[in-house]
Formats: C-alpha cells, sequence, structure tokens
C-alpha cells in the first residue's frame, strides 16, 4: 500500500512492475480509512474486531465491491 | 486470543519505541506465536520477533512518521497514516514516491492530510490482505 504523487503515478508504477491495478484512494481517503482501522489500536479497552465489524468500517467509508470484501 | 499479552505489548512498543524481546513480553514463544496467528501482530519468519505491531513497524521502512514528540515507521501508507489515529495526535509522515522516488511529506493536522492531492494506492483485494502481509 504506497502513497504516489498522482494517478498518473500510479498507472506508470503499475506498468513497470507488471502490476495489475487494484484500487486507488486519494490521500483523505486513506486518512480517514487509518483513523477508522486504526483509532483504536491503543486503547485500554482494545478487543480484536470481528471481520464484520472491519467489513463494517470499510462499508461506512463507501469502500463495497469485490475488492473490498474481506471474506 | 491472549488480549491482556497483546495490550501489554503494544503498551510496551509505545512506551520504549521498539518492540519487547520475548523476556520483556513476559511470554513464551508459543504465546507469541498465537497471536501471530490470530494477526494480532507478526512476527519475523522463523523467529519470534515481533516485525509489526499495525499499524507500528518494529523496522524501518520506507514510511517514516513523526508523532507525539517521537519517531515511528509504519508498515505501508495506511499505517503510517494509521500511527497519528492510534496515538491520538497530529503527525508527519516522510516517504517518497513508489514511482519516481520523489519525496513526499505529508502533515496529519485533526485527522486530515497536507498536502490532500497525493493517492495511496492497494494493489490487493481485500480477502488476500493476509496471504503475504509484508508483500500487502
Amino acid at each position: 500500500m504506497n502513497l504516489f504523487r498522482s494517478e498518473e503515478h500510479v498507472a506508470r508504477w503499475l506498468e513497470a512492475n507488471g502490476y495489475d491495478a487494484g484500487a486507488t484512494l486519494s490521500a483523505e481517503g486513506i486518512c480517514d480509512l487509518a483513523q477508522a482501522w486504526w483509532g483504536d489500536r491503543l486503547a485500554p479497552d482494545w478487543r480484536p474486531h470481528t471481520l464484520e465489524q472491519n467489513q463494517a468500517i470499510l462499508d461506512g467509508l463507501g469502500l463495497t465491491g469485490e475488492f473490498w470484501r474481506l471474506a | 486470543m491472549d488480549v491482556e499479552l497483546r495490550n501489554r505489548i503494544y503498551a510496551w512498543f509505545v512506551e520504549h519505541g521498539q518492540a519487547p524481546t520475548l523476556e520483556e513480553a513476559g511470554a513464551d514463544e508459543d504465546a507469541l506465536r498465537r497471536l501471530h496467528d490470530a494477526h494480532a501482530l507478526v512476527l519475523e519468519p522463523d523467529l519470534p520477533k515481533i516485525r509489526m505491531l499495525n499499524p507500528f513497524s518494529a523496522v524501518p521502512t520506507a514510511y517514516r512518521v513523526e508523532a507525539g514528540g517521537r519517531s515511528w515507521y509504519g508498515n505501508c501508507v495506511w499505517d503510517a497514516f494509521g500511527i497519528p489515529a492510534a496515538l491520538g495526535v497530529d503527525g508527519h509522515v516522510s516517504t517518497t514516491c513508489s514511482d519516481c522516488g520523489e519525496a513526499l511529506e505529508v502533515d496529519v493536522v485533526d485527522q486530515r492530510p497536507r498536502p490532500s492531492d497525493l493517492v495511496a494506492h492497494i494493489l490487493l483485494p481485500a480477502r488476500r490482505w493476509w496471504d503475504d502481509i509484508v508483500f500487502t
């Protein structure tokens, strides 16, 4: 999961490495995902997220579709 | 999952800035292996040594993060932004564009990135993230 200057740079990197495209998020989008996914990681009462909880995080951010299905 | 052990290891990491050894964690290899298998942390291949306490990396990476008056490493861009989130503070992420190598410096203030015109790419679909978490 890498950071790039722009979508053009993503496309060039994919081609250079022979990778199929995955999903591109804006910096705002990855920041929102990080907050929702990791925000409780140091909470004293932390409990493991269930798969359903994690899927709900993705769904809640509009990250839907086959690519974003955890199982 | 031994949540108490997991929480103790995370607290130790945040306090000391490095992953605890088995002795420092007060755990045996089997206990760490169980946390690894539950995706609560990631061990080095074939070694009872902690490599990742997501979003933190216990080893240097291309994603350096300044947050809470300390330097950290994230495992990837998602984790790098996750470090200020986990610590509940603003932060700064230093990395390079994976394509051209240009330095990218991003402030995270009130959970917003500045500049905000950069993009992140997630190569693998979600169900494959744990197939090879280091590659992911």
